[in-house]
């Protein structure tokens, strides 16, 4: 299990690193405007090709290139109801405050359950690999914290549980 | 929460005030005030609490609840009901015949009689249990005279016992024990999917060997056959149904009154298990929230530390470049003016002047390296 996470980390870590290079590029169409390219996806000649990489059926990743930004869309596993629910909670509450981490979207794309947006700014004001390395963190952390999330659910159920059915003692 | 509590905590603090109060005008020329109060707490039940300016030391406790099962148990208080209220605190209590209007019991309290001790805390206490006992004793009478025409094939109809209008529960006795079923609502997904995972865990422990003296408990996703020929509304449910196994231990001597107290509370402790754990997930996100920017903001104060230092020795590269450039220049202008100052020729010829100009008229050397310590 471990093997099949390093191996799907280490695919994604490679694939921004060659996607994200990004420079400025004025918009086409609106003198003095200057837009993330891939949101628009009004040119077709500034975007390339966008990239899935699955690990397995529930978990996915999209990236989608343009020459001066970079969207990445994240789809977290959820195996049960109750991680459904921990996952939505959780990721609503990071893209409700996008601000605080700069490259967040506050919308996740249709069909992912979180995304980020990168754009050449970004780039410019951060280190490359930098940034690649906190996604991928995050992306580690995220599923690290859905499950002790679940987990501390259940023990507090089992807590609740045993201190009402020793009232009946 | 409150509504768990026997003892009503509103009413215990207005007894505790009153008798505080009673207390001390018997010490002091003060003057009594009149009170009168009324409390709507959950269950549907309505206090009312009034004392007069005449006689402080006497004070009127009226109550309102609505019966447990409505059709099985009369609106009035039964005479059980009234013995279990009788014994609350003979001395001090006396049921007040006929109850105010609007209300089916009113208590008279003598202040008087409440020990001067530190145990006046404990009978204010149980005074305020009133409401607890009552429902008790309609519970039990529920149980105990169930009547036996109800019995089909030895099975027993089930009995709807109503505590809060929306959460009704059934009770349905059986030859060897009683069991009782929660029909579970939630307004919403989430609530639903935490108390379900709240009920698997409760399950789990229930059957456990260590707990084998609790009243077994199941949950079901669809209405148990018990439950059959009951109402639509009454089994349409988003949260299954939770069952009780009660059996005669579980009703002995003292644990009697915690086994009822528990069922008529088990909704409501079902619903604070999943608002207090709704609000544990929103601190524990708000933490991470936290960790994650902290990871962030670090990695990018690493970064514009790195940018300053870099920038700093390119600054300092610079300053040494412009120094030794300065330096170099300054050198050469001193010679090349040295030069100029020699090839001036002079009209006026003195002899001996050139070798004093060659000799004295130069340029000091001046190093920035040494320096000769001033004493």
């Amino acid at each position: 299990m471990g093997s099949t996470l390093r191996l799907y980390l280490t695919c994604i870590r490679n694939t921004l690193h060659a996607a994200m290079c990004l420079q400025n590029f004025p918009c086409q169409e609106v003198e003095r405007h200057n837009k993330p390219e891939v949101e628009l996806k009004s040119s077709p000649e500034l975007l390339l090709n966008p990239v899935v990489i699955c690990r397995n059926e529930a978990e996915k990743c999209l990236i989608e290139t343009s020459i001066n930004s970079l969207r990445i869309s994240l789809k977290v596993k959820q195996a049960d109801e109750l991680e459904n629910i921990l996952t939505k909670k959780f990721l609503r509450f990071l893209s409700m405050r996008a601000e605080a981490f700069q490259v967040l979207r506050r919308k996740p794309v249709q069909g992912y359950d979180i995304s980020f947006l990168i754009t050449n700014y970004h780039c410019e004001e951060m280190q490359k690999q930098k940034l690649i390395d906190f996604i991928v963190q995050f992306m580690e952390d995220i599923d690290k914290e859905i499950s002790e999330l679940k987990m501390s659910v259940n023990t507090r159920g089992r807590l609740v549980a045993t201190e009402f059915l020793k009232q009946f003692i | 929460m409150a509504c768990i509590d026997r003892a009503s905590p509103a009413l215990k603090q207005i007894l505790l005030k009153l008798y505080r109060d009673s207390s001390s005008l018997i010490y002091s020329a003060e003057k009594s005030i009149e009170i009168d109060h009324h409390l709507y707490e959950f269950g549907s039940v309505e206090y009312h609490i009034q004392s007069q300016a005449s006689n402080p030391l006497v004070a009127y406790l009226s109550l309102s609840i609505p019966p447990l099962c409505h059709g099985t148990l009369p609106n009035t208080l039964s005479s059980y009901t009234i013995e279990k209220i009788k014994g609350i605190c003979p001395n001090l209590v006396e049921i007040e015949e006929p109850a105010r209007e609007g209300f089916q019991l009113t208590l008279k309290l003598n202040l008087d009689h409440i020990p001067r001790n530190k145990d006046y805390v404990k009978v204010i206490e149980d005074i305020s249990t009133i409401q607890s006992v009552i429902l008790s004793s309609q519970l039990k009478e529920i149980l105990w005279n169930v009547n036996s025409d109800d019995a089909v094939q030895g099975m027993y109809k089930p009995i709807k016992v109503v505590y809060h209008p929306r959460e009704p529960f059934f009770v349905i006795r059986q030859p060897q024990k009683i069991i009782a079923i929660f029909p579970i609502r939630f307004k919403e997904n989430s609530d639903v999917i935490i108390a379900t995972a709240f009920f698997q865990e409760l399950v789990d422990v229930g059957n456990s060997d260590k707990w084998i003296k609790t009243p077994p408990c199941s949950w079901s996703a669809i209405p148990p056959p018990e439950l059959r020929g009951e109402a639509f509304e009454d089994l349409n449910t988003n949260g299954g149904f939770v069952s009780f196994e009660i059996s005669s231990r579980h009703v002995e001597g003292n644990r009697l009154d915690k086994t009822v107290w528990n069922l008529l509370n088990f909704n409501a402790n079902v619903r604070y298990h999943v608002k207090s754990t709704k609000g544990f997930i929103h601190r524990r996100m708000r933490k991470r929230l936290e960790n994650l920017v902290q990871v962030l903001h670090q990695t990018n104060s690493e970064e514009n530390e790195q940018t300053k230092q870099v920038k700093k020795h390119q600054g300092c590269r610079y300053t040494k470049k412009l120094v030794k450039s300065s330096k170099h220049t300054m050198k050469q202008r001193w010679r090349t003016l040295g030069r100029k100052i020699k090839r001036i020729p002079f009209r006026l010829k003195i002899h001996g002047f050139t070798r004093f100009r060659q000799r004295w008229l130069r340029f000091p050397k001046f190093s920035s390296t040494k320096y000769t310590k001033l004493e």
